[in-house]
């Protein structure tokens, strides 16, 4: 009684508390453009960094051979970007406007427009050769440091309170290549475009994971078993696939496969939660438990005897006619083996189904306060069911990912985690599937990062260790909700009882 | 359309909620159904609604039995119901809310929000709401919130209107408004069904007066018929005093001092703001406000349960804040929680247990390494007996008893000790009028032993009958500290956020 009649929540309330983590965060970003301006800057001056824009020369399109026809192409793109725009003002209105942060993406395209032809030029060698950008390492300190004290100090002076996270993350973003720039300075190339690549993924299972775990929070039950449906996703793909050695179409039901694994466990979690109103989180970790233990029991007593059943079979790779052949984000978002681009529809269906169907807005009102929905005639718990058995299937084609996906045999222990690390991501993307996409292609990075920055080690002082760890030691951070103000469901993991 | 309860009985284990109930509801009446808490009224209500279903009886709607399993029935019946607690998702916008449950879409899985918002609109300008479709219901007022309530329930085309105690939230001006809009519904051919305890209340609006006792229906009547005091001995099945006897004042020292307190809330926003007063021996301050503006902090802070972050509270010259609980209870200040449940007892102990919880390591109640039991019971038979607590033996555990005794067991305890201050938080919230009189005569016999008391309560009958001085509270800040003679209207203005100089005191 007495939680409901607490608080006023009023705007201002709010608005000053994200003005006093405003004032925070710009002091922060502040220390380290100063520590980039300082570290990175004091770099010897005849160092560079050399970034590679493609895996190779054929894999960017248009080829430019001179400065001189970038020209052209620059103003060419400048005159179709207006035309498109001019054309898509009456259909904006009615098809995209509605759709929230369509403006900002538009924005986002038009600057890459512009900015990309820039780099290609900046980064052509004597001849054309190869689509690479070499970099002065103490300049870039220099200036990324100013930048960051820049937007600190924006941050901190004007305590902005709507836009203060775009403003962090570019803060951020600015530290990070930084930070890149001077990792890999010296004769080693810095593969920019490979790294985001692996990171774009290795985030994919890290997609299906937080997605599986907003569709389920997002309706009140606490999904901590996707460490298990992905487990039982990866092992149940790569049997079906290898018993049937490897067809195409033995792929595609595969993925189906792993799917009703998944919501199979999904089932279990939401009749034990539901049904029984059992803890949530013990359900949870038990059927994690059950999946270790079983699959160990199905490596070591079958696959390991019949090896015919474990196979290395890997979903194709789709390169996107044309897209792909955009200079960075063709080779990194469009020239991806296939569950890629099932993550990016599932991200964009989910997202869709949350907030703009009947079917979302009362998987919300559920997880937000259930005994609201049921005076209106909704079925609290069949509501809840059905979400937690969805959200079960999209987290066992996840799991397909760590077999089908780079095509290796299922190993004991190979979700290493991931299923955890998904939940942490869905809270850092605040229960949404967007914010999922976006958190986990950061978490991807990071892990991908991680990975590959052991090629440039011996230039660092940071052991190999302490960088694998970085992953969860972020993941420990967004969970302790240093990252804004985040709310949860307000029914997030409590039980529904009828009346 | 015409509704009628005929019958209807409802048992839960051995406890009779509802008795042979009978009920009918004309077209374009409002209908009080008047009963102190736990006579019944919710449990009638929840039956229609189709939350409950009746053990016995049957619902007739247009002299046509109906079959009412659950909610979707009785809003497919035209049976509408604004509930006491809301049943609003506060981080819904206003068309999110009222839609939910019968959205309409296009094409199919798509929610038409332009259509939503569209109708919405038109119910609103039908009967006068402004509202914001796009409002997130957290940051209306209460009022409005109400108003939002009231708009699911007509565009689900509800021709009865359930309201379950709708004015316990309101300022005495939201109620007033409250009571316009009731009427244009009415005009409008809506029944109303208008639940409530509030007696004149019940006088101002209702055509037509059923009061419910214990579960039966004792008598129904019109405001022609029946004045507060008739409408009072129906409800409690005797005669009550309405008012509280209590001499003039006499305040002595100051005994509690509390100066420019700030107190945050368990999410890190200021829910006290800068607020000063001070408390004398033997006068009671009574704190007034609309709940959720900072009294619950503010009561927390002044007995030690959360730490203001400024500010000073200073207990016969005994600076206090940001010192334990301990330190609190051992300086004198009593406390009467305003859940009782949760923090004013432990449900599972017995009785006697609960009259020593804080008094442990009293001698009397200590021995050795353990607890002296034999004193323990002594104790609690003496207790048990002075305050006329009723139960089996004082070794009952205290969830088995009513509120009523459960609030008593709460006060004996905090009586017992040497107070030099009492703070009560709703001492009377969801008790019978009989314990509310005890209540009330207990708290006006402590201020007269000479100790300061603090009230705080949303009633502002009670603020005004209990109250020597009243402080409202509006938005964590003190707006006035005023006489109980102040009017109502004054006093309502002061809890809607108006400034003291703004009201002509």
């Amino acid at each position: 009684m007495s939680t409901d009649s607490r608080s006023i929540v009023t705007l201002e309330n709010l608005r000053s508390v994200s003005r006093t983590r405003s004032l925070a965060y710009g002091i922060t970003l502040m220390v380290l453009g100063v520590l980039e301006f300082v570290w990175y800057g004091s770099a010897a001056s005849g160092l560079h960094t050399i970034i590679q824009f493609g895996y190779n020369t054929a894999t960017v399109w248009p080829v430019v051979s001179s400065p001189w026809r970038f020209l052209l192409l620059f103003f060419g793109v400048a005159i179709i970007a207006l035309a498109l725009r001019a054309a898509s003002v009456p259909l904006y209105s009615r098809l995209v406007a509605s759709i929230r942060g369509s403006r900002t993406m538009t924005a986002l395209i038009g600057a890459y427009l512009v900015i990309w032809p820039v780099l290609l030029w900046a980064g052509i060698n004597q001849g054309g050769q190869l689509r690479t950008m070499t970099i002065p390492v103490a300049l870039t300190g220099d200036v990324f440091g100013v930048l960051s004290i820049a937007t600190g100090a924006v941050l901190a002076w004007r305590r902005l309170d709507r836009s203060a996270s775009g403003l962090l993350f570019t803060g951020l973003f600015v530290f990070l290549l930084g930070f890149l720039i001077w990792v890999a300075r010296g004769s080693l190339d810095l593969q920019l475009t490979a790294i985001l690549a692996s990171a774009v993924a290795v985030s994919t299972f890290l997609i299906f994971g937080s997605v599986s775990g907003t569709l389920c929070e997002r309706s009140g039950v606490v999904n901590i078993a996707i460490e298990g449906q992905f487990m039982a996703g990866a092992l149940s793909s790569i049997v079906f696939t290898s018993a049937l050695q490897g067809t195409g179409l033995s792929k595609t039901f595969a993925l189906l496969l792993a799917g009703l694994f998944g919501a199979l466990f999904g089932w279990i979690l939401a009749v034990m939660a539901l049904r029984y109103q059992a803890n949530q989180i013990i359900v949870g970790v038990v059927i994690v438990a059950f999946c270790t233990a079983m699959s160990q029991f199905l490596v070591t007593q079958v696959l390991d005897l019949r090896q015919n059943l474990n196979g290395s079979y890997g979903l194709p790779v789709w390169a996107v006619p044309g897209l792909s052949r955009i200079p960075v984000i063709g080779p990194v978002l469009f020239d991806q083996n296939v569950l890629v681009f099932v993550a990016f529809a599932i991200v964009i269906m989910a997202n869709f189904a949350l907030f703009r169907t009947r079917w979302g807005l009362r998987v919300r009102s559920v997880g937000e306060k259930p005994i609201a929905s049921e005076t209106v005639g909704i079925n609290v718990v069949r509501m809840r069911y059905g979400a937690v058995i969805i959200g079960g299937f999209v987290a066992g084609i996840g799991g397909a990912g760590f077999t089908l996906g780079p095509g290796s045999p299922f190993t004991y222990g190979m979700t290493s985690g991931y299923g955890y690390i998904a939940l942490a991501i869905m809270i850092f993307g605040r229960w949404r599937p967007y914010g999922a996409l976006m958190a986990s292609l950061l978490f991807g990075f990071t892990i991908a990062l991680s990975a590959n920055l052991n090629l440039y080690l011996q230039q660092l002082v940071i052991p190999q260790q302490f960088i694998s760890a970085l992953p969860y030691l972020i993941t420990i951070v967004v969970v302790s909700g240093v990252v804004g103000r985040i709310r949860p469901p307000a029914a997030d993991g409590v039980p529904f009882e009828r009346r | 359309m015409k509704l009628e309860l005929r019958g209807i009985t409802k048992r839960f284990g051995t406890l009779v909620a509802n008795h042979d109930v009978n009920l009918v509801v004309n077209p374009g009446e409002i209908h009080c159904l008047l009963g102190e808490n736990g006579a019944g009224k919710s449990t009638l209500m929840n039956i229609l609604y189709g939350l409950l279903i009746p053990d016995e009886g049957q619902i007739l709607i247009d002299d046509e039995v109906v079959t009412i399993r659950d909610p979707k029935d009785a809003v497919g019946h035209g049976v509408g119901m604004v509930h006491q607690h809301f049943m609003l998702i506060p981080v819904f916008n206003v068309v999110d809310n009222v839609i939910l449950g019968s959205e309409p879409v296009k094409p199919w899985p798509v929610i038409d929000y332009k259509a939503a918002a569209a109708r919405l609109l038109d119910l609103a300008n039908e009967y006068n709401f402004e509202i914001d479709p796009q409002a997130t219901i957290e940051n209306l007022p209460i009022g409005t919130q109400q108003r939002v309530e009231i708009l699911k329930a007509l565009s689900h085309h509800a021709s009865v209107l359930i309201l379950d105690e709708p004015t316990a939230v309101l300022t005495p001006q939201e109620t007033d408004a409250f009571m316009v809009i009731l009427r244009s519904l009415k005009e409008s051919g809506k029944s109303i069904i208008f639940i409530t305890h509030k007696l004149r209340e019940v006088l101002a609006l209702a055509d037509v007066i059923t009061v419910m006792r214990l579960g039966e229906v004792v008598g129904v009547t019109t405001p022609a018929q029946a004045d507060e005091r008739k409408l009072a001995t129906m409800m409690v099945g005797r005669d009550v005093n309405l008012m509280v006897d209590k001499a003039p004042a006499s305040p002595g020292e100051v005994v509690l001092d509390v100066r420019g307190i700030y107190v945050e809330d368990e999410r890190g926003l200021t829910s006290v703001k800068n607020v000063s007063f001070e408390v004398r021996a033997g006068e009671i301050l009574a704190v007034a406000g609309v709940q959720g503006n900072g009294q619950t902090e503010l009561v927390e802070a002044l007995t030690g349960m959360r730490r203001p972050s400024a500010g000073r509270i200073t207990l016969n010259g005994v600076e206090l804040a940001g010192e334990p609980v301990r330190r609190f209870l051992d300086a004198g200040i009593g406390h009467v929680p305003e859940d009782r449940q949760r923090y004013g007892l432990v449900p599972t102990l017995s009785i006697s247990d609960n009259l020593v919880l804080d008094q442990l390591d009293d001698p009397r109640f200590r021995r050795r390494f353990g607890r002296n039991l034999k004193a323990i019971k002594n104790n609690g038979v003496q207790l048990v007996e002075r305050y006329d607590i009723r139960a089996q033996s004082e070794e009952v555990a205290v969830s088995a008893l009513s509120g009523g005794n459960q609030q008593k067991v709460v006060m004996a305890r905090e009586l017992s000790r040497e107070l030099k201050l009492l703070i009560c938080s709703q001492p009377t919230r969801g008790l019978d009028v009989g314990s509310v009189e005890f209540m009330h005569r207990q708290i006006v016999a402590i201020r007269d032993s000479g100790v300061a008391v603090i009230i705080v309560s949303s009633e502002l009958d009670e603020v005004v009958a209990l109250g020597d001085r009243i402080a409202v509270l509006y938005d964590g800040d003190i707006q006035a500290i005023v006489p109980p003679t102040t009017s109502r209207e004054e006093l309502g203005l002061l809890m809607a956020g108006a400034r003291a100089e703004q009201v002509t005191l």
